[in-house]
């Protein structure tokens, strides 16, 4: 009989005995090796009968070397049919696969089994049901099987990673199969904290998530990809090349940095900016602490698992690369008034003030005269001051005597300047990827090579890195493996602040459009001037950062290595971590141009340097009992110790700015230099357990207990989790519903903890000196300072650890044979002795407060995803996949007796846009209701006759500041009039849930994929409109709601209030809700179309793949958001979407190809 | 092994016991006077408490001047706007201009209290030495405590035993401002008079009369004029300098103004302030002025702190060089308003204090050395604040090179605000003279300030060539000039109404712009009339304060709503608000 047996797959049932099998028989260790490898092994059964071994499968590193060694005493091979499967055959001389000796076989089938691209597939399991009769394919695919002969006969084919198929015979001697592709990724291996495990046996909150998709976002990090791609992460970003985006794992758990660890390869660090996204073999988020506790102190923002790819096979060679161009919007994007606008304006808010518009810039008439140049002001065609030859501009000058003489000229740009486009200019991105990888059974390696280059739509603004990585391993002896992952990065990736009215894309967003970028003699033109505003000119902020550089390297990697012994141990120690070192020089030019100029000039150079390592030394012991009972014990211990130092100063006052000239040395005036150093250790200990009975009950518990140098009483912390998991689809009460194909239910427990945001020195109570705060000039110098010190910190040497005490409840289905998979999570976390600082009383004077345990939080919410795998026809493939993501953040405490603390409050001096306050999320934001505007002089009368009767008081009023056209605000509190304690929560930037949708169209060699994000319920403070919709918010450029929308008497049911000349309570002079808006939307932030040639096509050129693409990334977003982007990132947790000139992310075009040979 | 690998030593810095020796108090002592001014520095002209640097700068020219009627903020309306609602009294508890002052007082207590402790514990240093360390620490105290008193009145007192410096005890910091801490003030400069040497090696310190004056000063902010008095007239008679020069006046009125002259015979006290001194920043150069330069002339700020018509007014003379106590803005000092800089202008050619072209920039009038002030041009928004530049504050052109600070977008310089100025102890001691019925007296204190002010020596001169501002000044005066010292007699003759009229005039006139208007004004209960008439007065003028109100209320600031809030004890607020907020 042939009777034949296929491990790993769940659809061939088990043949009788084969539950209580010799723990020596080969079959069984061929069932050891595809569990341990997650391969499957096709064989037939008498192949592997009464014949026994003695065979260690955890020794071997690869299922090649333990094939190798099982197979060995007998006259057996195998062949690796592809990627995970093997097929066990005789060797040479033994008979075909077909051949036959049973006498129940009457009459021979045959034909070939390929996939739905026409190629063939080896190992395929063919049989008839209810017989022992089968066999398995060849290398072309073909089978040959003789079938009992009867009219109801029927052929079934089964293979991993496929849908099985079963037709009936009839009378056909020929019978052919395209299998589909199943989406079963059940057997899929994952890894987890400090081990691997089955998806299957997952018991903790895990978002493993597809690396093709992720890979398709073309940007350098791999963060920003992740957007929408794992349910339980929020990730919010920014169109500036190399911006680190805000990344949030299931909610906002510290005040502090909410950054995820990240564990590459092993190696725990805070940082991957520099991970080239090519090399990304696989990437786990471990949401919960049943996943993540294993990691302890730094677990708590949740913990990100990537392992790099290693090579396999023969090798090969891959090339991926892509070209494109960033496309800034069009048009009028900020709604800019034009220079004959903006000075109706100035006349409609100076008469709406009772005040008088003239000036020397627009002249004394009834309306504005538009000059021919704006310096000197109001100057005409034909003025003498106009007069070319008096100019005298020298942009180098080193003297401010010559500062003092200049004679600017400047001609008024009538038809207006388009800061936005001045500025922004579309871009080139680029991405090139080499990889060369193979392997075999004394070790594999990888080499990969990536440039990457995207300059930035903004002027001066580009990221561009090269990174190398070299992955090895060598397996010295059966036992004993070493290897290494390294890689190094240069990096180069000037920047400007994004969402300040300081920077350049605030000051582009502030510079009036009259102002040309250049005056006459094509020097820079400005604000400089009669009723030009303070802005300033952002082409020169960006055209003077021109020769700013700036390098960071970086090698990032662990060694390694594996020791197996007795049978089921195998100890593991990996010492890893990172070199770092970076330097950057700025010179910053004298400006004058604007009316605020800083007419010094200085160079400044500094440098930075550190290392890491991560010793990581663990055992484990795997061992399965009566193929019933699986259990792993690891235990471990990890070591990590840092050290940085940086370095660097400031000299002022260069002989000339030529950029081969300055350095630190070459000034001659002030000289400043700084240097500083950190170093921190952390040591720990940590066990898991993970146990399953029969594959159905699966219970999992982990602890670790962390010490840290940032401590001084309370040094170690333990954080313990426990998880359960029931794979209710293995009951048999279960097994009759078949549309089931897997259903899980899990649960877990526990405590991560986290460190993160506490500084090294936070135990201690330190003292010393910093010239600007606390040298005085005692003697009276006028130019020396003598030195003196003062308190630096207040210590606390009693904090100990934050913990997050974290549940979740979970579930995951795969239905319909793996057609459709949905995984669904509730959690909620508890984060208590949450590290804050919370400000002191005044008494306690200004140096830092330290960090205390006082804080508590809330986060709860649910992760869903979901995925469709349909094979509609040989040629048509759908794939869908989606994710949602919610949280629920709550601050439960602050300190005690304070149950707020506010940030942000850009211009409105003193008062706060943001306030984190108990019972709210954080960074919600705080200031007055508008409740429409007053429309008449007699509603503001009467509001104030009520007050003044009711509180007796001849001097009250209802609303400071009430005035026609103004804002009324509303009485939250209800007291009958406007007070501070009216402000109110006017929504906040946390969104309800963001969710990400993917959508994959495969058509004959055609794919197509969009993949869809959005946010929704979260809201943006658009700062901008405060410049531009109120005259009063200084003389920036405004915007035409200020000119054609605002209120006037015969214009009530306007959007801005009345324009004034002056700022008041009432409108612009305190946060209010006309700066918050809806901040949803959907984007599409990648669409891709690519075209493979046939398998075959190229084979001569020794090809064998070649796909080219075009993609869109960004190609439409959808959302109600008034400012150029709503996606506003921004990395402090407590004071995020605000939106004051953001860089958006731009429209993107691309070309690419993925070649392998 | 693994608890040495845990064992990490903070670095870059220093623990108590490090600092616990003569050198080590003495440098916390200089980190204690290094908070007069404020002022930290991180890029952004920052204060010690993180809000901007003008806004708590030492001299008050917000809280003292603009709140008393000196000047306006100026600028745009908009800009600074916080300034706004305080010197219109329309601020409420949270605006965070109250809450950083507050905080940067405290800055400076904590230091002179960290100061004593450690003291207390140094071996190496004699019980004498210990004593002048510990008197200025007690007089830096001593001041921070007046500013403090003076804005907010009822404030907690925290001293040296308050505080734990080993652990942290968050309601150590939770004190209530129950008691008036006048005597606590008075006991420091009390201590400070007693132990402090006359002399000292650095000019920068205080000493025995600073303490001397800043106590007779913290009398007579409580109206103890007889206990006062005495103090006052042995500061006059006794008094020297750090470097032992007897007090006196400056010939030159603006020698008190100027980088190149200070720490002389005038300065009994000041805050020293230095340009260019290799910290990188602004933090030393007067930060807190920052913002109050000309606009769109060589400075590259701000156009802050313009006096107000008002004041100018009072500097009007009558043909006896005497003030209009009481009806000066009845004879208004013509001025620029609306008048572009391209319109031809004269200046007023009235009778005027030369006084005043010390203190204010108008148009048409040499402004230092800088040229004749253009009017509008230099002006950000006139309509708003009036057509005058702050002139104080501001450095010279001559001597730039060294004591401007161009290390920030706004200008810093060196010139020494100074906190007790001779001329300051003579007006005092003419109220405390007055008030105990010695008009003669008094009135010949008042008499010393206005003859300095009226040597023409010390008078601003026409420019030789206006085009080349530093090439020097003829002996024209640059307007028509007229002051004199009241006749004999006269306070005798007018009575003692007419006598303390005339002193708190001469106090606006001399003291115009330095920070103590509004302080003054409270402590003769005269704030509400005072400054509402200034009100009615000057909107008439500009714009920006339109809406200014003076309400009983408003002699003291309101408590910082934060530090309310901070201070919750067992759910109850240990500070306590001041009525009327």
């Amino acid at each position: 009989a042939t009777a034949l047996a296929a491990g790993g797959s769940r659809t061939v049932p088990p043949h009788s005995g084969m539950d209580q099998p010799d723990e020596s028989s080969l079959k069984d260790v061929l069932h050891l090796i595809e569990e341990r490898f997650n391969v499957s092994i096709a064989y037939k059964s008498n192949l592997v009968k009464s014949k026994r071994v003695q065979l260690s499968v955890t020794s071997c590193q690869t299922p090649e070397e333990a094939l190798h060694k099982a197979l060995a005493p007998f006259n057996l091979h195998f062949e690796k049919l592809r990627e995970h499967f093997y097929m066990i055959t005789e060797k040479p001389a033994a008979a075909s696969p077909a051949a036959s000796s049973a006498p129940v076989q009457q009459r021979p089938v045959k034909g070939t089994v390929k996939d739905e691209k026409g190629n063939p597939i080896a190992g395929v399991t063919v049989k008839v049901p209810g017989t022992s009769i089968g066999t398995v394919t060849n290398a072309d695919g073909v089978y040959a099987i003789s079938v009992p002969g009867r009219s109801d006969d029927q052929l079934e084919v089964t293979f991993i990673g496929f849908e099985p198929q079963r037709v009936a015979v009839g009378d056909r001697q020929m019978v052919n199969f395209v299998l589909k592709e199943g989406a079963s990724a059940l057997n899929e291996i994952v890894v987890t904290g400090y081990t691997t495990q089955k998806k299957k046996d997952l018991t903790g909150a895990v978002a493993v998530v597809n690396i093709e998709q992720l890979n398709r976002q073309p940007t350098a990090q791999v963060t920003e990809q992740l957007q929408g791609q794992a349910s339980g992460v929020t990730v919010i970003g920014s169109g500036q090349p190399g911006e680190a985006p805000q990344i949030r794992i299931r909610g906002i758990n510290t005040f502090g940095s909410n950054s995820p660890l990240y564990v590459v390869d092993g190696v725990p660090t805070t940082d991957i900016a520099d991970l080239n996204p090519n090399d990304v073999a696989s990437l786990q988020v471990l949401k919960d602490a049943g996943a993540a506790s294993i990691y302890g102190a730094r677990a708590s923002n949740g913990v990100i698992v990537i392992t790099t790819r290693r090579g396999s096979g023969k090798i090969s060679v891959h090339y991926d690369g892509y070209y494109g161009r960033q496309q800034p919007k069009k048009g009028n994007v900020w709604n800019t008034l034009n220079p004959t606008e903006q000075a109706q304006l100035r006349w409609m808010a100076y008469t709406n003030s009772g005040l008088n518009p003239h000036t020397p810039q627009y002249g004394n008439g009834n309306a504005p005269v538009i000059p021919d140049y704006i310096s000197p002001d109001g100057g005409m065609e034909g003025d003498p001051d106009t007069d070319p030859s008096k100019y005298y501009v020298n942009p180098n000058f080193t003297d401010q005597n010559d500062y003092n003489n200049f004679h600017r000229i400047v001609r008024a740009n009538k038809a207006g300047t388009d800061w936005y486009h001045e500025v922004f200019r579309p871009a080139p991105i680029t991405s090139h990827n080499v990889a060369v990888s193979g392997g075999g059974d004394r070790g594999n390696y990888l080499f990969s090579l990536n440039y990457f280059n995207q300059q930035g739509t903004l002027l001066n603004t580009y990221l561009k890195r090269y990174t190398i990585r070299s992955n090895t391993q060598y397996n010295i002896t059966d036992h004993i493996r070493v290897g290494e992952n390294l890689a190094f990065s240069m990096t180069e990736n000037p920047a400007v602040e994004i969402n300040s009215s300081d920077a350049a894309i605030g000051h582009a967003m502030r510079e009036q459009s009259i102002i040309p970028v250049y005056d006459i003699k094509g020097n820079f033109a400005g604000s400089w001037g009669d009723a030009l505003g303070d802005a300033q000119n952002p082409v020169a902020m960006q055209a003077r950062t021109r020769n700013n550089k700036g390098l960071n390297t970086r090698l990032f990697g662990n060694i390694y290595g594996e020791v197996d012994f007795l049978k089921y141990l195998t100890f593991r120690t990996s010492f890893g971590g990172e070199i770092y070192s970076g330097w950057s020089h700025s010179f910053t030019y004298p400006q004058y141009e604007n009316k605020e100029n800083n007419t010094s000039n200085s160079y400044s150079e500094g440098s930075n340097n550190g290392h890491s390592w991560t010793w990581t030394n663990t055992l484990t012991y795997h061992q399965r009992f009566n193929n019933a009972h699986d259990l792993k014990i690891l235990a471990g211990t990890e070591a990590f110790d840092s050290r940085s130092r940086s370095v660097g100063g400031t000299t002022k006052d260069y002989f000339t700015f030529d950029p081969n000239f300055p350095d630190l040395s070459t000034g001659t005036g002030t000289q400043t230099n700084y240097s500083s150093r950190a170093q921190e250790g952390l040591y720990s200990l940590l066990g898991r357990v993970d146990y399953s009975f029969r594959d159905r009950y699966l219970v999992s518990a982990t602890i670790r207990r962390d010490g840290s140098s940032k401590f001084i009483n309370n040094r170690f912390g333990w954080f313990p989790a426990i998880t359960a998991g029931w794979r209710l689809s293995e009951e048999a009460f279960m097994k009759s519903l078949t549309w089931i194909t897997d259903l899980k239910i899990r649960g877990g427990w526990g405590i991560m903890g986290n460190q993160l945001n506490l500084s090294v020195n936070n135990g201690y109570f330190l003292y010393g000196g910093k010239r600007s705060a606390t040298y005085y000039d005692l003697a009276g110098t006028n130019n020396g300072l003598t030195a003196g010190f003062s308190g630096m910190q207040i210590g606390n040497p009693d904090a100990k650890w934050e913990s997050d005490v974290n549940a979740n409840i979970g579930l995951d289905a795969s239905l319909f044979k793996g057609e459709l998979d949905f995984s669904f999570d509730y959690y909620r976390k508890d984060i208590k002795d949450l590290l804050y600082d919370p400000e002191l009383p005044g008494l306690a004077g200004t140096a830092a407060q330290p960090f205390v345990n006082i804080a508590q939080m809330k986060n709860h919410g649910f992760d869903f995803s979901v995925g469709w795998h349909k094979q509609f026809s040989k040629k048509l493939k759908l794939n869908v996949t989606g994710t949602l993501t919610t949280y629920k953040n709550e601050i439960m405490k602050i300190a005690d007796g304070v149950d707020y603390f506010d940030g942000d409050s850009r211009r409105f001096d003193g008062s706060n846009i943001i306030r984190n306050a108990v019972g709210q999320p954080v960074s919600s934001f705080f200031g007055y209701q508008i409740d429409g505007f007053w429309n008449s002089a007699k509603e503001v009368t009467d509001a104030d006759d009520k007050v003044k009767k009711a509180t007796n008081d001849p001097e009250a009023f209802y609303q400071e500041g009430a005035g026609m056209g103004r804002f009324r605000y509303k009485d939250v509190n209800g007291d009958g009039r406007i007070t501070p304690d009216d402000r109110t929560f006017l929504g906040n930037p946390n969104p309800d849930f963001t969710y990400g949708i993917n959508i994959g169209v495969n058509y004959r060699n055609f794919d197509f994929n969009i993949f869809l994000f959005g946010t929704h319920g979260n809201y943006i403070w658009n700062n901008v409109r405060w410049w531009r919709d109120f005259y009063s918010s200084f003389e920036s450029a405004k915007s035409k709601t200020a000119l054609y929308d605002s209120w006037r008497p015969d214009h009530q049911n306007a959007k801005a209030p009345i324009q004034e000349v002056d700022g008041s309570v009432s409108t612009q002079g305190v946060p209010n809700s006309y700066m918050v808006e809806n901040g949803a939307y959907l984007r599409a932030k990648n669409v891709t179309l690519g075209y493979t040639l046939p398998a075959g096509s190229l084979s001569r050129l020794h090809v064998q793949k070649f796909r080219v693409y075009v993609q869109a990334a960004n190609l439409f977003t959808i959302t109600k958001y008034s400012g150029i982007d709503p996606e506003i990132g921004g990395s402090n947790i407590t004071d995020f979407g605000v939106d004051e000139g953001a860089y958006p992310n731009q429209r993107q075009f691309l070309i690419g190809v993925n070649l392998a040979f | 092994c693994s608890k040495s690998f845990l064992e990490r030593q903070p670095q870059s810095t220093l623990q108590e016991e490090a600092l616990t020796n003569k050198k080590g108090v003495n440098t916390l002592l200089i980190g204690a006077y290094a908070a007069l001014d404020g002022q930290d520095y991180n890029d952004d002209m920052i204060n010690l408490s993180g809000g901007s640097g003008y806004a708590v700068s030492p001299d008050n020219w917000i809280y003292g001047s603009v709140a008393g009627g000196d000047a306006h903020k100026g600028s745009d309306p908009s800009d600074a706007a916080s300034i706004l609602q305080i010197v219109t009294f329309a601020a409420n508890s949270s605006n965070g201009f109250f809450n950083d002052k507050w905080r940067v007082n405290y800055e400076g207590i904590r230091r002179c209290n960290f100061t004593l402790h450690v003291l207390a514990n140094v071996k190496d240093m004699t019980d004498a030495e210990k004593q002048v360390i510990a008197g200025e620490a007690r007089f830096l105290r001593g001041h921070y405590y007046s500013d403090l008193k003076k804005l907010f009145d009822k404030v907690p007192w925290v001293d040296e035993n308050s505080t734990s410096y080993q652990k942290l005890i968050v309601d150590d910091f939770k004190l209530p401002n129950d008691q008036d801490i006048w005597p606590m003030i008075e006991a420091d400069f009390k201590y400070a008079a007693d132990h402090l040497p006359e002399t000292q090696k650095e000019i920068g310190r205080a000493n025995k009369w600073a303490a001397v004056a800043y106590l007779a000063k913290t009398l007579l902010y409580q109206s103890k004029f007889a206990a006062a008095m005495p103090l006052l007239e042995d500061v006059i008679h006794s008094g020297v300098t750090t470097k032992g020069v007897k007090f006196g006046l400056m010939d030159h009125f603006h020698d008190n103004f100027d980088a190149f002259t200070e720490n002389n015979k005038e300065a009994v006290f000041s805050i020293q302030y230095s340009a260019n001194d290799g910290s990188g920043g602004t933090g030393n150069a007067n930060q807190g002025q920052m913002l109050n330069y000309p606009y769109n002339g060589p400075f590259s700020c701000c156009g802050f702190y313009q006096p107000s018509q008002d004041l100018v007014n009072s500097f009007r003379t009558n043909d006896k060089g005497l003030p209009y106590l009481d009806d000066f803005n009845q004879h208004p000092v013509k001025n620029d308003m609306g008048v572009s800089d391209t319109v031809a202008f004269t200046p007023d050619n009235g009778y005027l204090d030369p006084r005043l072209d010390w203190t204010v920039g108008r148009r048409g009038i040499p402004f230092l050395d800088w040229g004749l002030h253009p009017g509008m041009a230099w002006v950000r928004n006139q309509q708003s604040a009036g057509p005058y530049a702050a002139l104080k504050n501001v450095y010279m052109q001559v001597n730039q090179d060294k004591f401007y600070d161009g290390n920030s977008w706004a200008p810093g310089n060196a010139i020494n605000y100074v906190l007790i100025r001779y001329a300051d102890v003579l007006l005092m001691a003419a109220e405390c003279q007055a008030n105990a019925g010695s008009l003669e007296k008094a009135e010949a204190y008042v008499n010393m300030v206005r003859e300095r002010a009226a040597n023409p020596v010390g008078w601003v001169k026409q420019y030789i060539d206006p085009e080349d501002p530093m090439g020097g000044n003829t002996e024209e005066p640059a307007a028509n000039y007229h002051v004199s010292p009241y006749p004999a007699g006269a306070f005798a003759g007018g009575g003692k109404d007419y006598a303390l009229k005339a002193i708190r005039f001469e106090r606006k006139l001399e003291l115009a712009m330095e920070g103590h208007r509004f302080f003054d004004l409270v402590r003769w209960g005269l704030a509400q009339t005072e400054i509402n008439r200034y009100f009615n007065y000057e909107k008439t003028v500009t714009s920006d304060i339109a809406t200014g109100n003076f309400s009983a209320r408003n002699k003291y600031y309101p408590i910082p709503q934060r530090q309310i809030d901070l201070s919750v004890k067992n759910g109850t607020s240990q500070l306590k608000q001041n009525p009327g907020y």
